[in-house]
């Protein structure tokens, strides 16, 4: 078996290494020949004359796997723009796992999709290696750019100023709480303070002997969802030369709630702790009674835990503040996309008013343009209000092109605090050395 | 044979390399350009994404490993690992094998219960695995039952090792089962007769005619065996899905490589990694050689 996944991962490698080595060839073929414009400047191209109208050009679409229905979904807004541009085929491909790893691949091999799903906190990486299409010149007044929200659009920005890709979704992290326990345990009204959340997860926390059969808060260790506990007090991820830089008192101030709930008060656990995969799953088996999650699992819960009667409110603030974290996905154009005109007009109509209003119209997604919001009215829906309310004071998930070994080393070291295995002050010290290693030898 | 001339020799060599062309070209092309390439990298600082450039570093690649901490818990693991698996299931393989091949009822419905493992895909098992790791999965459930402590499998770092090797350990066993079963079977019935006569009981016989006999398939089990543990990816890689957590726990010396090469892109240095790897296996190997042989002048 072992020796089977060698060859695999063998294969892989010369695969790899051969696609590469045509790729880099095959690239200096098209400069001379496919593009008349050669070394494709994007602005110049951007107004050039319309290409070949009578051929139907395909364009290729990735993103990652999601449930039926949203597949459905999207199905629907591409055929939509399908019938509006007869000329333009969408090749809509999911990659099932390991997306960024799929997407950087296939960019080296210049087999990559023309138009792809990009997470914010990827984006700095990929604007830096020069491999995504500045939309800037493609942009036209019908187009309303101002009516982005600023901050999804500032996201995909480059320290140039220049934009990379447009938000085709957002959203932030809320406090779900399961109604029922809450009765059950006399509570009115979900907590509004970190002291509150801490104070009814002790009195929602169900014990059978020593094991924990109910959580008060179900929590994820990771920097992602626990960037806005490190920012609470103060504390900062990254300097401004992208080095990691949370090992400071303020920012573990915020972490140390986090961990003492777990393991001081026994009232928090993670989704493992009780045999679940994720957040969403440990509430929707009522083994947690509170989670902090995003708008993706309300269809998730809706459709898989029909009886589960749950709220949300907006993330309790912590030292007198309030904040939350939020996700926002891009569609970005790929540099060496054959059919830049045709990617464009894809790309324009999925975030433009109609696309992106029949992809959020069902509640899947949040949406980016202030029209679209508006329209749908989810500031004042009954589960999403929340989501919505804390777009407004969110931290993004983002901090440069240095985020993803931050990150990998942050929750490496995390959990090693989280399940006692060090004190927090060791682990972030021990996360923040070999991040700024790591950074410092990959530059 | 006369002197044919050398104009018929060479004619043969031309033929034999001609009906050997495809293998040669086939193991050239996937196998002895690869590897070049992997050692022209390591040298090399690359840049594959956007604007693709090498950069001569000389041993730069090589200096970095000694100031990277993850290498240093990747090979811990990797070592940890290695010391624990390769003995328990080469004797697990061992003792597998002389049960078949004993005159057993039901003897090839074992062979192949026995056997079911190796050939499931390992994706599939490390699946299985993990709902059996569950928190509220088989194993919690039976240590529970006899009064043993719970852990939480996957995501305690202290055990997520742990139950890769028990999986790995079950998975490997069988394959090497088979090669002892065909060993066992070609040891001469007239040693045991002979020791009989003699008055060995079973466990003599097994001990002293058995065992050195395997001697030779015991030496190629053991570097298979090491081969493989050095090599460990998928299992961990599923589990931690690509993390190789929790805190490191599960991060083995491949799948550090791998994240090197994809995640960070950063393939120089994951060239360089995987050529060191190389080199310690090979060593391994050689090491293990000397004391085989060294008991054999004995």
């Amino acid at each position: 078996m072992k020796r089977k996944a060698t060859g695999t991962a063998a294969l892989l490698l010369s695969v790899m290494m051969v696609a590469s080595a045509c790729g880099s060839s095959s690239n200096n073929g098209k400069g001379d020949t496919a593009s008349p414009s050669g070394s494709a400047s994007s602005s110049a191209q951007a107004s050039a004359s319309p290409e070949a109208s009578q051929a139907p050009v395909e364009v290729t679409l990735a993103g990652w796997g999601s449930s039926p229905e949203e597949q459905a979904l999207l199905q629907q807004v591409l055929d939509e723009f399908q019938t509006k541009n007869p000329n333009i085929k969408v090749k809509y491909e999911v990659i099932a796992d390991q997306y960024m790893d799929v997407i950087k691949t296939r960019l080296i091999g210049n087999e990559a999709p023309d138009v792809f799903y990009l997470d914010a906190f990827e984006a700095p990486g990929l604007i830096e290696k020069d491999v995504l299409e500045p939309l800037d010149g493609y942009v036209t007044d019908d187009f309303d750019l101002g009516d982005f929200e600023q901050p999804a659009v500032d996201a995909f920005k480059a320290k140039d100023g220049k934009i990379y890709g447009f938000p085709k979704d957002t959203s932030t992290l809320a406090l779900f709480y399961n109604k029922k326990m809450f009765a059950d345990a006399g509570i009115t009204a979900p907590p509004t303070t970190w002291d509150e959340l801490q104070a009814v997860s002790e009195k929602l926390t169900k014990k059978k002997g020593n094991k924990v059969e109910v959580y008060g808060l179900g929590q994820a260790p990771e920097l992602a969802r626990q960037m806005f506990m490190l920012n609470a007090f103060g504390g900062k991820l990254a300097d401004d030369q992208g080095m990691a830089a949370f090992d400071t008192p303020e920012a573990l101030q915020g972490l140390q709630l986090v961990v003492d709930q777990h393991l001081k008060a026994g009232t928090a656990g993670q989704p493992s702790d009780v045999g679940a995969g994720w957040g969403g799953e440990m509430f929707g088996q009522q083994k947690a009674a509170m989670v902090l999650e995003g708008n993706w699992a309300i269809p998730y819960l809706q459709t898989n835990f029909k009886d589960l009667d749950f709220g949300t409110a907006e993330v309790p603030t912590v030292n007198g503040k309030k904040g939350t974290m939020a996700f926002t996905v891009a569609y970005v154009m790929n540099k060496q996309s054959q059919h830049k005109e045709a990617a464009w007009k894809l790309l324009s109509y999925l975030t433009g008013k109609e696309g992106m209003k029949t992809w959020t119209s069902k509640g899947f997604a949040l949406p980016t343009r202030k029209s679209v919001s508006a329209e749908l009215g989810y500031d004042k829906d009954a589960l999403r209000g929340a989501l919505v309310a804390g777009s407004s004071y969110a931290t993004p998930w983002q901090a440069g092109s240095s985020l993803p070994t931050i990150m990998n080393n942050f929750n490496n070291q995390f959990i090693a605090a989280y399940t006692n295995k060090s004190s927090l002050a060791d682990a972030m010290k021990k996360a923040q050395e070999t991040a700024n290693k790591e950074i410092k030898a990959g530059s | 044979m006369a002197k044919p001339g050398g104009k018929r020799r060479g004619m043969e060599a031309l033929a034999g390399y001609g009906f050997m062309s495809p293998v040669i070209l086939i193991l050239g092309c996937f196998l002895l350009l690869p590897i070049l390439y992997a050692i022209f990298l390591s040298l090399h600082k690359v840049n594959l994404l956007g604007h693709v450039s090498y950069k001569f570093t000389g041993t730069a690649n090589f200096e970095r490993m000694a100031d990277d901490p993850r290498l240093w818990i990747a090979l811990r693991n990797t070592a940890k690992y290695a010391l624990i698996v390769v003995p328990c299931q080469t004797i697990l393989a061992l003792v597998l094998a002389a049960i078949l091949n004993m005159k057993i009822r039901f003897r090839n419905f074992f062979r192949v219960a026995f056997y079911l493992p190796t050939v499931t895909s390992s994706a599939v098992l490390v699946l299985i695995f993990m709902w059996i790791y569950n928190r509220n999965g088989l194993l919690n459930y039976l240590l529970d039952a006899v009064g043993l402590p719970t852990y939480n499998w996957l995501g305690d770092p202290t055990v997520a090792l742990f139950g890769i090797m028990i999986m790995n350990i079950w998975s490997t066993a069988p394959l090497f089962m088979v090669i002892y079963l065909a060993a066992l079977q070609d040891i001469p019935d007239s040693l045991y007769e002979a020791a009989s006569i003699d008055g060995a009981n079973a466990w003599q016989k097994f001990w002293k005619i058995t065992v050195p006999q395997l001697k030779p398939v015991t030496f190629y089990v053991l570097v298979m065996g090491i081969v493989g543990t050095f090599q460990l990816f998928d299992q961990s890689y599923i589990f931690s899905a690509g993390s190789g957590g929790p805190n490191n726990a599960t991060l083995t010396m491949v799948l550090l490589i791998y994240q090197y090469a994809f995640k960070n892109m950063d393939m120089g240095y994951a060239s360089a990694l995987a050529f060191m790897l190389a080199v310690v296996i090979m060593l391994i190997t050689v090491v293990q050689r000397l004391l085989f042989k060294e008991d054999k002048a004995n």
